[in-house]
C-alpha cells in the first residue's frame, strides 16, 4: 500500500507517492487550471494506475479541500516544514517560491514554526510575477537559465508591480540593456522581495516551483547566503510533509 | 461522510458555532432610539444636528442639546453592508486617493451617489450638519473628510488638533488640549442658539465616565476562560458607546449586556462553544468580514479575547468634577495617539491580563494609524512576551485589500503553530 500527499497550489498541482518506509517513489505534476477537483483526479489516477492506493490521500494547497477522494487536509506551511524537518533535522529559515506565494518559514530545532510570513497582497516576486514576464518577452525558462549564463552584470529592477515590471524592462531593452543581464536582474528582484519578508537566520532552504525550474536562483541564493540549499524535487516537498505529518497531527477527515 | 480523525484534541470543528448574544434585541432598540432621535432632529429641526469624530468632544455636544452624528459610524455600516466597493470609486474619481481612509472614500463616494444604508430607516439623505466637530487625536484624515461637507453644506467646521505620538501626558498636553475644548463653545453655542451649561456638560461627562466605565468591565469579561465574548460580538456592540457616549441609553444598555455575560459565565456559556486558543486582534475589524472571520476562528476553536480597537472606547479619566482637564486627559490617552514605547507596554499588559496565546496585527491598507506593526513594534513585543504573531494584509472597508484564501491559510497555520505549543 502506497500513501499519496497532494499539493493543490495555484498554478500547479504535485503529488508524491510514498511507501510504507516513508520513501518518496513517486513524483508527478499537472496544471491547476480552473478546476482543483479536476487536477487531483488526474494525479490520483496516474498513480493508481500501477500502485495500490491508500485512502485518505493527504493535501495541502488552495484547492485542498477540492478532492473528489477521501482526503486529510493542512497548512502547506506546516507541511512543508515538516518534510524540510525529515530532510535536515536542524533550525532552517526556509524560503518557498510558488506561483503566487512566496513563503519564508523560521522553523525551530523540534521542527515546529516558530514564525512564518506570506507575501502581501501583491504576487510580485512570485512564479506567476516570473511566468508572465517571460511570456512577454517570449523566452521559455529553459532560456532563462541560459541567457542568465551569459550575463556579464546586473541590470536592477525597480517596479513592485508585475505590468510596470515588464514596461521598465522594455524600456531597458530600448535603452541598450541585454537581455542575459536583464534576467539576472529579474532574478535578483525576486531574490530581494523574497528575503526582506524576514531575517534570515540558520540554514536557509530554499524551495518550490520556481527555484526547481530556474535553478539559477538557488546559485544566486548561494552566493547572498553561502549557508543554503536547495533539496531536488523541493516543489514536491508540502505534499510529501502531508504525508508525514499526517501520521501524527488531529485533522478533519473528510468523505465527498 | 465526516468524521474526526484523533478525536481526542480535534484542531478544527467541522462546523462553526456561535453563541448568539440575547441582548442584540435590546441593542437593535437602543441603536434604533439614537437613530430615530437623529431623523427626528434632521427633519423638523427640533434640534441641531452636530457630526463628531468618534472619538471627539460627544459630551459637549450632547450637553448643548445637539443631536451628534458619527461619520465614522456611518463609514463602518458600509463596510459591514459589503458596500464599500461600490461608492469608493466614486471618491476616487473626485480626487480622493484610494490610499487614504476607506471609511472616508467610501462615505464620501455613498454621499456623491446620493446612497446611505439610514434610507432603510427612513432617512432621506444623512443628516444635514449645523456644525462639524473633530479631534484630530485618531488621525488627519477626519479633518479633510469634514472639511468635504464643511464646503458642501456651507456650516462651520471646529476641530480640536491633539498633539500625535505622545509619550508622557505632561500638564502642558493636557492644557493645550483642554483650552481648545473651551475655545470651540463660542461657535457652538452661536450655532445651537443656547448658552453653554456648566453643569449640563458635568451631567453629560458622568455619563460618559459611567458607559465607559461599564464597556471596561464588559470587555474584562472576556478574561475569564472560557470567554462569555468575543472580538465579534464588542465590534458590534460596542455601537453605543461611540455614538450615545455621554448620554443616559449607552449606560442602560451596558447594564444589560454586563448581566448576560454574568449570567453567560455563571452559566458557562462561552462566545466559542469549544474554546482552545485565546487571540488578541491588533487593528481594524475587516468589516466585510466580520461574520465569515467569526464562524472561521470558531471552526479553529479559537476566541479573539481582546483588541486594541474595542479597548479604545474605554474614557475612565472623565471626571465630572474637571471636565475639560480631564476630558483632556482621556482623549489624549488614547492608544493611537501614544507613542509605540507606551503602546508596547500597554499591550504587554493587555496580554497578561487576557492570558493571550497570539496576536494577529491586521495591516490595514487606508488606514495606517491603526496599523501597529509598520514600525517593527511587532517585533519588539514579540522579544518581550515571546507571543507568536501573523501579519495579516487587509483594510477595514474596502475589501479589494483583501486576500481571503491567503489570509485563511496564514490563519489555519497560525492556530496549528499555536497547538503545537
Amino acid at each position: 500500500m502506497y500513501r499519496l500527499g497532494i499539493d493543490l497550489g495555484s498554478s500547479y498541482t504535485k503529488g508524491v507517492l510514498v511507501d510504507e518506509n516513508n520513501r518518496i517513489t513517486g513524483f508527478h505534476c499537472v496544471k491547476s487550471g480552473y478546476n482543483f477537483t479536476n487536477a487531483s483526479s488526474k494525479i490520483i489516477s496516474h498513480f493508481a494506475e500501477d500502485h495500490e492506493i491508500e485512502y485518505p490521500v493527504y493535501t495541502c494547497g488552495y484547492g485542498r479541500e477540492q478532492v473528489a477522494a477521501a482526503f486529510v487536509s493542512n497548512s502547506e506551511l506546516i507541511a512543508l516544514s515538516k518534510a524540510v524537518y525529515e530532510i535536515y533535522k536542524r533550525p532552517c529559515s526556509i524560503i518557498d517560491i510558488g506561483g503566487q506565494d512566496t513563503k519564508f518559514i523560521s522553523m525551530n530545532a523540534q521542527g515546529q514554526v516558530d514564525k512564518f510570513k506570506m507575501n502581501r497582497k501583491c504576487a510580485a516576486g512570485t512564479g506567476s510575477f516570473l511566468e508572465e514576464i517571460a511570456f512577454r518577452l517570449d523566452v521559455t525558462p529553459e532560456e532563462f537559465t541560459e541567457f542568465a549564463r551569459q550575463a556579464t552584470e546586473e541590470v536592477k529592477i525597480n517596479s513592485f508591480c508585475t505590468v510596470f515590471a515588464i514596461s521598465e524592462i522594455i524600456g531597458m531593452i530600448k535603452n541598450g540593456a541585454t537581455l542575459p543581464n536583464i534576467i539576472i536582474g529579474i532574478y535578483n528582484s525576486i531574490i530581494q522581495r523574497s528575503v526582506e519578508m524576514s531575517v534570515v537566520e540558520g540554514h536557509l532552504v530554499i524551495t518550490g516551483g520556481l527555484p526547481a525550474k530556474h535553478p539559477t536562483i538557488v546559485s544566486l541564493f548561494a552566493k547572498k547566503y553561502p549557508d543554503s540549499s536547495s533539496p531536488e524535487h523541493s516543489q514536491f516537498l508540502a505534499a510529501y510533509g502531508c504525508v508525514l505529518l499526517n501520521r501524527t497531527s488531529y485533522i478533519v477527515h473528510r468523505t465527498l | 461522510m465526516e468524521k474526526l480523525l484523533n478525536m481526542s484534541e480535534p484542531i478544527i470543528q467541522e462546523k462553526s458555532e456561535l453563541v448568539k448574544l440575547q441582548s442584540a434585541g435590546e441593542l437593535r432598540k437602543t441603536m434604533d432610539g439614537y437613530f430615530s432621535r437623529l431623523r427626528e432632529a434632521a427633519e423638523t429641526g427640533v434640534r441641531k444636528v452636530a457630526w463628531c469624530t468618534s472619538v471627539g468632544p460627544a459630551e459637549l455636544l450632547y450637553s448643548m442639546g445637539f443631536e451628534v452624528y458619527f461619520p465614522e459610524n456611518h463609514g463602518a455600516m458600509l463596510g459591514a453592508g459589503k458596500n464599500a466597493d461600490k461608492y469608493i470609486p466614486s471618491a476616487v474619481a473626485h480626487g480622493y486617493s484610494p490610499e487614504i481612509c476607506s471609511y472616508l472614500t467610501s462615505d464620501i463616494g455613498a454621499f456623491l451617489q446620493n446612497e446611505t444604508p439610514l434610507q432603510k430607516s427612513g432617512f432621506k439623505s444623512v443628516p444635514k450638519p449645523d456644525v462639524l466637530v473633530y479631534n484630530t487625536n485618531q488621525c488627519r484624515e477626519v479633518a479633510d473628510w469634514f472639511g468635504f461637507y464643511a464646503r458642501h453644506f456651507n456650516v462651520p467646521i471646529l476641530g480640536i488638533h491633539t498633539p500625535l505620538c505622545i509619550p508622557e501626558l505632561t500638564p502642558e498636553i493636557i492644557k493645550t488640549v483642554a483650552d481648545q475644548y473651551r475655545n470651540i463653545i463660542p461657535s457652538l453655542e452661536q450655532v445651537a442658539g443656547r448658552k453653554f451649561d456648566m453643569d449640563l456638560f458635568r451631567q453629560a461627562v458622568a455619563l460618559s465616565h459611567d458607559g465607559c466605565v461599564l464597556w471596561k468591565e464588559i470587555l474584562g469579561k472576556a478574561k475569564h476562560r472560557p470567554s462569555p465574548i468575543n472580538f465579534f460580538d464588542s465590534a458590534i456592540h460596542m455601537g453605543p458607546i461611540v455614538v450615545m457616549r455621554g448620554t443616559q441609553y449607552a449606560v442602560d444598555y451596558y447594564k444589560v449586556l454586563l448581566a448576560e455575560l454574568d449570567q453567560r459565565i455563571q452559566d458557562g456559556i462561552s462566545a466559542v462553544p469549544h474554546e482552545k486558543h485565546r487571540i488578541y486582534w491588533e487593528g481594524m475589524p475587516l468589516w466585510y468580514k466580520l461574520s465569515s472571520m467569526a464562524k472561521l476562528f470558531s471552526k479553529f476553536n479559537t476566541s479573539i479575547v481582546a483588541s486594541t480597537y474595542c479597548n479604545s472606547w474605554v474614557f475612565d479619566d472623565l471626571d465630572p468634577a474637571d471636565p475639560f482637564e480631564s476630558s483632556a486627559l482621556a482623549y489624549c490617552k488614547l492608544f493611537i495617539v501614544r507613542s509605540d514605547a507606551v503602546k508596547e507596554d500597554i499591550l504587554q499588559q493587555l496580554m497578561i491580563d487576557f492570558s493571550v496565546d497570539g496576536i494577529i496585527y491586521h495591516e490595514s491598507k487606508t488606514c495606517t494609524r491603526n496599523s501597529n506593526n509598520l514600525f517593527g513594534l511587532q517585533n519588539r513585543l514579540f522579544k518581550k512576551t515571546r507571543l507568536p504573531f501573523i501579519e495579516i494584509n487587509g483594510d477595514l472597508n474596502d475589501p479589494r485589500c483583501f486576500s481571503e484564501e491567503q489570509s485563511i491559510i496564514a490563519i489555519e497555520t497560525f492556530i496549528h503553530q499555536l497547538s503545537g505549543r
